[in-house]
């Protein structure tokens, strides 16, 4: 049995309020104070109806899947591998999910295989990458610009429309007027908080991103944490195009271009870094994405020009960072 | 240890609570369609409202232009006017859609240039009753409004085969065709019918002279394509390029520079977008204009009958559109003569209503 030698992880018993003041020390109290201001704005500026049930349903079916690729790409920042496929996954994914069902194939098995695919694609991320010690960046930077051809190989003329509409429920649907897949994004997220935080895997895991020399000298198996995180990675964008095409009806071969910088600009808003493993906590992705994407709404239903989001995001981003280095920066989370 | 099972119990208990949770939530869930509809946002006090949603494709100032005709119009009526962009994404088209239906828009002129979700659109605006015009890609329910491509191809080949004929008697060697097959029956009207054009008006050309090629309808596919085209043709002299658009014809035009075979090379393009201005490729004959950021302008025709409540019969295919604009040869000389995009858009904007480009400036 694997034990961990490192104090680092030894918890000192805490109180309560103790705790809850540490935690909005760091960087989801940093976030959660950033939603809270941009809700407060979005109910100033726009009023009563920012929080009208059809607008909540608009921001969730937005919000909800990046936010599930996202927290399962979260893995691999954490384990310190920056996985830059991720958007090209989901536009591929969906691709495959929706040229198959157009050919009369039982959705059930198509999933299946979309999902294989994912993981096929993340394994040969960890392959190069954890094996031959290629450089994340690089590797997935290849990984992204293949995926991308292979899709625009395989849909060279308008996609077929696939609408099933127990998808189409699911993600575009609401259940007791809250948006049904941002509850299961919720879910997700929770789940993958209480695994980071709570586990001894999800321990290993910020170990090894934090300091993989270390991890290693603890007993901690580098490369095995690094290869499930890459593949939990493209598991979760492969699901994510699968869901896109429940949500669109279709895929065309550019779906999810750039979809890996918006994730990763709100991962980083809500604590990660993209230089440093063993930072972050999907419930500061989760918080991230809603800034994004309350920011995003305010703008929208204000019908202002959307070239300024870029500029906003941007902002923010700026300013996470700076926090981020005035907060010390370097403790886990 | 018997904390650390107790967590693994609690995780794998999670995970297991975390599927069973989302298979009840997806059984339960349901689409409402009036979500989204007028318990918010929408403050309807009679005025008609007019939802416009630009393409957002980068490298194509007509999309932003479509906008600003188009609010210029509205207000000429007194509408109110609220503008999206597509982002050239298919998932923010659907979220605009939602948006307007929120808004309570009384109609909706959209360019979306990534047309795969717009089943889904029609989906939504059709469960909320909102009337929506879409420029040049057709979907079943919306009205249609766009170029006469097959005419424009037509007009586009005959052209360019008049002038070969004036200056090389139709000893033709090459004819490239810059393809965009993404865009089908759009690309065969466009360029298949110029094609068939040049061989009614010089039927000598041998069939063996026509090749075509993937130039994906933009500038930088086709130039990286085009030298395969000349290097397989290394004899031939008088050589003519009809392509889907001005973009993927002015790549074969450059490509022949870059390989020194520009001695005796004439290209007619389509929509206009490289014809005007200051940097127009000089064996780039003439083009055939669509003034695409006037189309507002043909959409109002329709959009002044839902205001005033009598809503036309919905035609939606380019062979029945329900308004088809008229394309415009010019050459470059000619092109040179007509004021640039942002005049344009100045003009239109305080012409008398129901005047379009075409009126204004193809006038040759």
């Amino acid at each position: 049995m694997t034990t961990l030698a490192s104090p680092l992880f030894e918890d000192r018993p805490q109180s309560f309020r103790h705790r809850t003041l540490h935690s909005f020390n760091g960087p989801v109290g940093s976030i959660t104070a950033t939603l809270a201001v941009t809700l407060l704005v979005g109910l100033l500026w726009v009023g009563p109806e920012f929080f009208a049930p059809s607008n909540i349903q608009i921001v969730g079916v937005s919000v909800a899947i990046p936010l599930i690729v996202a927290v399962l790409a979260s893995f691999a920042l954490l384990a310190g591998v920056v996985d830059l496929s991720i958007g090209s996954m989901v536009g591929f994914g969906a691709v495959i999910f929706n040229q198959l069902v157009a050919t009369g194939l039982n959705p059930w098995l198509v999933a299946a295989i979309t999902i294989g695919v994912g993981v096929v694609v993340g394994l040969t991320n960890a392959f190069v990458i954890v094996y031959f010690g290629a450089e994340p960046l690089a590797v997935t930077l290849g990984m992204l610009t293949l995926l991308r051809g292979l899709s625009q190989a395989i849909v060279v003329s308008a996609p077929p429309t696939t609408l099933i509409d127990p998808l189409y429920n699911v993600t575009q649907g609401a259940l007791l007027g809250f948006p049904t897949l941002l509850l299961i994004g919720i879910g997700i997220t929770l789940v993958a908080a209480g695994f980071i935080g709570k586990t001894r895997v999800g321990r290993k895991v910020q170990a090894v991103g934090g300091d993989h020399r270390a991890a290693a000298r603890a007993g901690i198996s580098v490369t095995k944490v690094r290869v499930i995180a890459l593949v939990i990675s493209a598991v979760g964008a492969s699901i994510g195009g699968i869901l896109y095409v429940g949500q669109l009806g279709s895929a065309s071969n550019i779906l999810g271009t750039g979809l890996e910088f918006q994730i990763y600009a709100a991962l980083m808003i809500g604590g990660y870094s993209i230089t440093r493993g063993g930072v972050g906590n999907p419930l500061g992705g989760l918080l991230g994405l809603l800034v994004v994407a309350g920011i995003t709404n305010i703008l929208n239903i204000q019908f202002f020009d959307p070239d300024y989001l870029d500029l906003i995001v941007a902002l923010i981003l700026l300013a996470a960072v700076l926090v981020d280095r005035f907060r010390g920066g370097d403790e886990f989370e | 240890m018997t904390q650390l099972t107790t967590r693994s119990r609690l995780v794998r208990a999670a995970f297991v609570g975390l599927a069973a949770t989302s298979l009840t939530l997806t059984g339960c869930s349901t689409v409402d369609p009036a979500a989204g509809g007028s318990d918010s946002g929408a403050t309807d006090d009679g005025t008609f409202t007019l939802g416009f949603a630009v393409g957002g494709q980068p490298d194509a100032d007509w999309q932003e232009l479509q906008g600003d005709v188009a609010k210029g119009l509205a207000d000429q009526r007194g509408w109110d006017f609220v503008e999206l962009s597509n982002d050239n994404s298919e998932a923010t088209a659907t979220t605009n859609a939602d948006l307007f239906i929120q808004k309570g828009v009384d109609m909706v002129m959209m360019f979306n240039g990534q047309p795969s979700a717009n089943p889904v659109i029609a989906k939504k605006y059709e469960d909320a009753s909102i009337p929506v015009v879409t420029f040049d890609i057709a979907q079943p329910g919306w009205y249609f409004v766009g170029v006469d491509n097959a005419s424009a191809g037509t007009e586009g080949g005959t052209k360019l085969a008049e002038l070969a004929q004036e200056k090389w008697d139709c000893d033709v060697d090459l004819v490239i065709s810059a393809e965009g097959t993404a865009a089908g029956q759009i690309n065969e009207w466009r360029t298949g019918n110029a094609r068939t054009a040049i061989q009614e008006t010089c039927p000598d050309i041998p069939e063996d002279n026509y090749v075509s090629y993937e130039a994906d309808g933009n500038l930088t596919t086709s130039l990286a394509n085009a030298p395969g085209v000349f290097a397989a043709h290394p004899d031939a002299e008088n050589i003519l390029v009809v392509g889907l658009n001005d973009q993927a014809v002015v790549g074969a035009l450059q490509a022949a520079t870059q390989l020194g075979r520009d001695g005796s090379i004439m290209g007619w393009g389509q929509d206009g977008g490289l014809i005007t201005g200051d940097n127009v490729d000089p064996n780039l004959a003439g083009s055939v204009m669509y003034f695409l950021e006037g189309y507002p302008a043909s959409a109002f025709e329709i959009a002044d009958q839902i205001a005033e409540g009598n809503a036309p019969e919905v035609k939606d295919t380019g062979d029945n559109a329900a308004v088809s604009v008229k394309p415009c040869p010019v050459t470059q000389e000619q092109a040179a003569s007509i004021p640039n995009i942002d005049e344009r858009v100045s003009e239109l904007a305080s012409a008398a209503k129901g005047t379009t480009e075409h009126d204004l400036f193809c006038d040759f």
